[in-house]
């Protein structure tokens, strides 16, 4: 029952922002109550078993890998004390900026036939057939590597910041109770750290499942291959978005299992005493080698590869260098992240804020509904928001005979920005509900009580509370949008290209040395971005 | 019109579907009254607070401020527009400001307000001055708790609220706040209703105490009377006072029990010569006496500093605490014998 006592303009503002974010999600939804083209039952008979084998031997695979570097690193960095373990600890971040797509071009690029990898041995050895030698990561393993070490990033992040806020007491107690280094970490440091491992490999999941660029590229068919040649090749928009939805189910049940399996168990220490910071241990000789070793390794083949690769080429190449126009690039990229982060952090503000002040169970419901587009496809998300534009104009804005707004949101700024809200929204959503998770609400009411309106509230002392987490939601919103590559693709305006699109179609023409110089650009910006918030990032 | 300050007429507190205060009617007569509430721990005293500030609805009564509705079923001022400053229990600082900050939203608030008292002497009477540049998590919790009693005083509130103001506290600078905080209070004329589990410490602040219990207010009366007076047994209980014997009435002023004899006083309320009842025996009514031939038999002894309480077994096994001064000369050890003097007087006889 919806209590009308509760109604105000926050809540109002509140559900609108909700209603508007899960209309594609809706519309995803509702694919089962239409129905689908022939092309369902061949698909049937015919590969989607094989689309559904590959997705999860691609999702296990860099589940694994993910987060075996992921959680090693965060272990290594927290723990103990070696030489540049302060540069490892934000240095390992920075794979965050270089999109699974260009991991994908540098792995192609580097271990090709007569790639980088051959004129490097042909420069030290001389004239040989060494392409025999040269592993090739192409197919399955090129995808799994290319987005493992693309998305490694999240596990290392939450794997870390959980260890930090880890107490010493927790690994004391291991001591008294006469366990060993091993035992402690398998029994109390790896379970303790449990819900943030989980949460980055449901991230790592959902980033994996919903990936174009690569396995694309590496040619491997997913469920997302099939979402798209059902949309592109068989024209059956439904069929798409009925898979998309096997694929959100895909994703929920593995995590509602996760839950479950949690039953009642608390991992967090309390926030009143009791807490004591870690000390790392200093290693010295041929571990504190290894230590620097693995964090050097992991580091090198995450961002350093890709963008070696990338500078290489981009020096050999300088044509198309030249020919980038770089200004233009950078001032549409620009563009998006202004217009999205704005509408994005205020709307997910004003929506928390309504949340917070309405108490009301089902704005929470349809919120919590709404920023499940961060797990549909980006794809998906862009033919569902088309769809329904298609379906509006034609039985809303025609019945009244009213102008065409198909031009308005389909090949737009404003529809490209719509999309990209839908897909976003839970980042910055989530990203403010947590910041204001800190914020006991008895201090709203402390505020109330010293005369405060619920604006003045809100702008006196919730803003500047959360200042950091805005800047940083941003910014991590603004490396998305920069990297974001199927939304874009599809929704943009005619001739109105970003980094990301020029990266891919020089790279889909088999240009990839042409592809270089706009990924080199995308990764610098995205490190940019990425070292100014190291600090929040590593915190929060 | 009321002629009270503050009038709660028949007002159900609800905290829960199971927790409730109900059908409370209570009024502070003058503006700078202070009055406290006492009751167990979880029982809804909180919540009577926050339904007076604003911050809970009511489904029945009404609460009047100055001759002025401000909640009742269909109405409800906003707290914001109430005028009333709630000291939370908790730290309830705001965490980005540091401490003078915090304490200047309360001075804020009210800047025309006759009452005053400035910045300065806030933070030195509540011991602040070493961390106003200190932010809420660097500061312990007695002093967050100063903290803000010092921005609810400075935002000179019609009515303020206090909730556990000094549950935090350090022994050694509580009673000195006390006194100034009762100091401050009355000269300022600040009406203050103060939620303790301390009876010590509202029957010094309060000009009147409520004793909330069992889901209701019990007795509202002057602290005297609540100690002396109390009114049920679950008062007496709550208090600690002593302990209920059997007793049977034997005239005006005299009562007899099987195992202490003839016990001699004032009766508070006319009780029919003959009737049984239950006769309330605080530790100071009984007094030692060596040469006394109604010895009783040591179970317990603690020592409270300036006295010890003696529990003593009767001869049909009721157990009585008995005070007697710490410097007292004969100390008696566990399972020895303890003389009573009698005849027992004791000055106003409390009985159910």
């Amino acid at each position: 029952m919806i209590n009308y006592k509760k109604i105000n303009i926050w809540y109002l503002s509140s559900f609108l922002i909700s209603i508007i974010v899960a209309i594609p999600i809706v519309t995803v939804f509702s694919s089962f109550f239409e129905t689908t083209s022939k092309y369902s039952s061949i698909l049937q008979n015919t590969f989607l078993y094989e689309y559904i084998l590959n997705s999860i031997i691609l999702l296990l695979g860099v589940l694994f890998l993910t987060f075996v570097f992921g959680v090693g690193c965060a272990y290594v960095v927290s723990f103990y004390k070696f030489p540049g373990v302060n540069f490892f600890k934000w240095a390992l971040i920075l794979s965050f900026a270089v999109p699974a797509y260009i991991y994908a071009y540098s792995l192609t690029a580097f271990f090709e036939n007569f790639g980088t990898a051959f004129s490097i041995l042909k420069n030290f050895l001389g004239e040989g057939d060494y392409n025999s030698f040269i592993p090739k990561f192409d197919g399955m393993l090129g995808a799994i590597i290319s987005i493992s070490f693309s998305l490694f990033g999240y596990v290392y992040v939450l794997t870390r910041a959980s260890f930090h806020y880890q107490s010493q007491n927790l690994i004391e107690l291991g001591k008294n109770l006469g366990f060993s280094k091993k035992k402690s970490f398998f029994k109390i440091i790896l379970p303790s750290a449990r819900p943030a491992i989980v949460a980055g490999l449901s991230l790592v999941s959902m980033e994996t499942l919903s990936d174009f660029g690569s396995v694309s590229f590496f040619g491997v068919s997913t469920l997302t291959t099939g979402i798209y040649n059902a949309w592109i090749s068989f024209d059956d928009l439904v069929l798409a978005n009925r898979l998309s939805f096997y694929l959100l189910i895909f994703i929920l049940g593995l995590f509602t299992l996760e839950n479950f399996s949690r039953k009642k168990a608390q991992y967090h220490t309390p926030s009143k005493g009791g807490f004591k910071s870690k000390s790392p241990v200093s290693l010295y000789g041929y571990k504190s080698f290894l230590a620097f070793m693995f964090c050097f390794i992991v580091f090198f083949i995450s961002f350093l590869f890709p963008v070696l690769q990338m500078l290489y080429w981009t020096i050999i190449f300088p044509k198309h260098f030249v020919d980038l126009n770089i200004i233009q690039l950078s001032l549409n990229t620009i563009l998006l992240v202004i217009l999205s982060c704005s509408i994005l952090i205020s709307f997910a503000f004003i929506s928390n804020y309504g949340n917070r002040v309405s108490k009301s169970k089902i704005l929470e419901l349809l919120t919590t509904f709404s920023v499940s587009g961060y797990a549909i496809p980006g794809i998906i998300l862009a033919v569902a928001f088309i769809t329904f534009i298609s379906w509006f104009d034609n039985n809303v804005i025609n019945y009244f005979n009213f102008n065409t707004i198909k031009s308005v949101f389909i090949g737009s700024i404003l529809g490209l920005v719509i999309v990209y809200f839908v897909r976003f929204y839970s980042l910055a959503c989530n990203g403010i509900k947590s910041g204001y998770l800190k914020i006991n609400y008895s201090i709203d009411e402390s505020s109330y009580l010293l005369g405060y309106s619920k604006f003045k509230t809100f702008s006196k002392i919730h803003l500047p509370y959360l200042r950091n987490s805005i800047l940083l939601i941003g910014i991590l919103i603004s490396i998305e949008i920069i990297k974001e590559l199927p939304i874009t693709l599809i929704m943009r305006p005619f001739n109105f290209e970003t980094f990301a699109t020029t990266a891919y179609i020089f790279a889909s023409q088999d240009l990839l040395e042409a592809a270089a110089a706009p990924s080199l650009f995308l990764i610098l910006i995205a490190s940019i971005f990425i070292l100014v918030t190291s600090k929040y990032i590593l915190k929060d | 019109m009321s002629e009270n300050f503050l009038e709660i007429d028949n007002v159900t507190f609800v905290a829960s579907d199971k927790n409730k205060v109900s059908n409370v009617s209570l009024n502070i007569e003058n503006e700078g009254d202070v009055i406290c509430l006492l009751g167990p721990s979880g029982i809804g005293k909180t919540t009577i607070l926050r339904t007076i500030a604003g911050l809970e609805k009511i489904q029945s009564g009404k609460i009047i401020l100055k001759n002025k509705i401000l909640s009742s079923k269909n109405f409800h001022i906003e707290p914001e527009k109430r005028n009333i400053s709630l000291s939370f229990q908790d730290n309830c600082l705001f965490p980005h400001y540091n401490v003078i900050q915090n304490i200047e939203f309360g001075a804020s608030r009210n800047q025309k307000n006759k009452k005053d008292l400035t910045i300065a002497e806030v933070v030195k009477f509540l011991h602040l001055d070493h961390i106003v540049n200190k932010f809420p998590h660097e500061i312990s919790s007695g002093e967050a708790q100063r903290a803000s009693l010092a921005r609810s005083l400075l935002s000179k509130p019609d009515l303020l609220l206090l909730d556990e103001p000094l549950s935090n506290v350090d022994q050694s600078f509580k009673e000195e706040i006390q006194v100034k905080l009762k100091k401050i209070l009355n000269e300022l004329k600040i009406t203050t209703i103060i939620v303790t589990h301390d009876s010590y410490e509202a029957f010094y602040l309060g000009s009147k105490c409520g004793i909330i219990l069992n889901g209701q207010l019990r007795q509202y009366d002057d602290p005297y009377n609540v100690y002396h007076f109390p009114n049920s047994v679950e008062v007496v209980n709550f208090l600690n006072r002593g302990i209920l014997i059997p007793a049977k009435v034997t005239g005006e002023n005299s009562l007899e029990n099987n195992d202490l004899g003839t016990i001699k006083g004032n009766f508070i309320k006319h009780y029919p010569k003959g009737s049984n009842v239950q006769l309330l025996l605080q530790p100071e009514d009984l007094e030692h006496d060596d040469k006394s031939n109604l010895k009783l038999e040591v179970v317990d002894r603690k020592f409270r500093g300036t006295n010890f309480i003696y529990t003593l077994k009767t001869l049909s096994n009721l157990l009585i605490p008995v005070f007697v001064h710490s410097h007292h000369i004969h100390q008696h050890e566990v399972d020895e014998k303890f003389g009573i003097k009698r005849p027992i007087n004791i000055d106003h006889i409390v009985c159910f």
